[in-house]
């Protein structure tokens, strides 16, 4: 439990999807993929630059159309019927997934001190709670009295 | 050399208490505090999400096809930003400039279909006045449009300094915190597409209304 927590959030070689640090104003990070280990960090550096040491621009379009076939995901799936209890679960998670891409590798937090990812996920942590708390608030306050 | 010997050779040690650039360390900092602002927000619209005892309802109203289009123009200026910076930092000036043009424009795009779709809201009965769902509906996303309006006009600003050459690899900082704003406003508009408009774009009225709508 404890090396799967370390694998997670260690930032010095191995955290956050089996990727390495890399230095915050270092250009084109030299490993710097959306999943996997070594293998497909490798595979994709291949695909975005050529074979060069590298990702480059090639990896943040292949980010972008990721995130456009999430969006095009999403709204086919407003169509699709018979999703029943699926339907909003299904959408907050690719949601996420946006969320994520977006914030690890367009604003390189995956690639940036740590210290503005703890800032950034403290604030999470305390905005999700507002946001729990407004709608428990609501919840009770509608509860007819006894 | 090892990984720790690298970040340490690359990254700049600044002369502050946390090492870290203070106006970055702010951008974040203020980000934090919009997510909790954001946040409040949207918890207020999902509170009051179908309880308009008079119409339009978001059924009536939303349209899902147009706003993918909105949405998928602003994905898209988070990537042309991230380019920008990339070409900024290399020393390609106007390749770096062409990109952030490039955010300008879609930036305005975007800001072109929320008046476009505000404004056909209006033309069938629903200002922030007319229910709890107009009113909801436009705090949250006219904040958000208020928030890609400043962004716009902050690029706008950076375009021009890169076209000046005033906004070089060495001061590509100013980009990088911009650029910060920008995706921020993009994953704000990310959650409330997917909780306003497509988990909510079928919200009629309130249960029990619609038999005394309609006998």
């Amino acid at each position: 439990m404890a090396n799967l927590w370390q694998k997670i959030t260690r930032h010095d070689g191995n955290g956050w999807w089996n990727l390495p640090h890399t230095a915050a104003n270092e250009l084109n990070p030299p490993h710097e993929g959306p999943i996997g280990g070594a293998w497909l960090s490798n595979m994709w550096r291949v695909v975005t630059h050529g074979g060069v040491a590298h990702a480059g621009p090639g990896f943040y379009w292949l980010v972008g159309l990721a995130l456009a076939i999430i969006t095009l995901l999403e709204v086919w799936l407003f169509g699709v019927e018979g999703l029943g209890g699926w339907y909003v679960p299904i959408l907050l998670g690719l949601s996420l997934l946006k969320f994520v891409g977006v914030v690890a590798f367009f604003m390189h937090l995956r690639f940036d001190n740590r210290m503005f990812t703890y800032f950034f996920a403290s604030s999470m942590i305390v905005g999700t709670l507002i946001f729990t708390i407004i709608l428990i608030l609501a919840e009770v306050g509608h509860q007819p009295p006894n | 050399m090892t990984q720790a010997a690298a970040t340490e050779h690359h990254e700049p040690v600044e002369n502050t208490s946390t090492g870290l650039n203070s106006r970055k360390l702010m951008m974040w900092a203020f980000l934090g505090s919009d997510v909790m602002f954001f946040g409040a927000f949207i918890a207020t619209y999902l509170v009051y999400r179908g309880k308009s005892l008079v119409g339009p309802y978001p059924s009536e109203v939303l349209n899902i096809p147009i706003t993918s289009v909105s949405t998928f123009v602003l994905l898209m200026s988070s990537l042309a930003m991230v380019l920008a910076l990339h070409y900024v930092k290399v020393g390609e000036k106007n390749k770096g400039t062409l990109w952030i043009l490039v955010v300008v424009v879609l930036g305005a795009v975007f800001m072109g279909f929320q008046f476009v779709e505000f404004r056909e809201f209006a033309h069938l009965g629903l200002t922030p006045r007319t229910n709890i769902f107009g009113t909801t509906f436009f705090i949250l996303t006219g904040i958000h449009g208020a928030h890609v309006t400043i962004g716009v006009i902050w690029m706008a600003f950076l375009a021009y300094g890169s076209h000046k050459g005033s906004l070089r690899p060495d001061s590509s900082l100013d980009l990088e915190i911009a650029g910060l704003y920008w995706h921020f406003v993009d994953i704000v508009w990310i959650v409330i597409f997917t909780v306003i408009y497509l988990i909510s774009a079928t919200d009629g009225p309130p249960a029990g209304m619609e038999s005394i709508l309609h006998g």
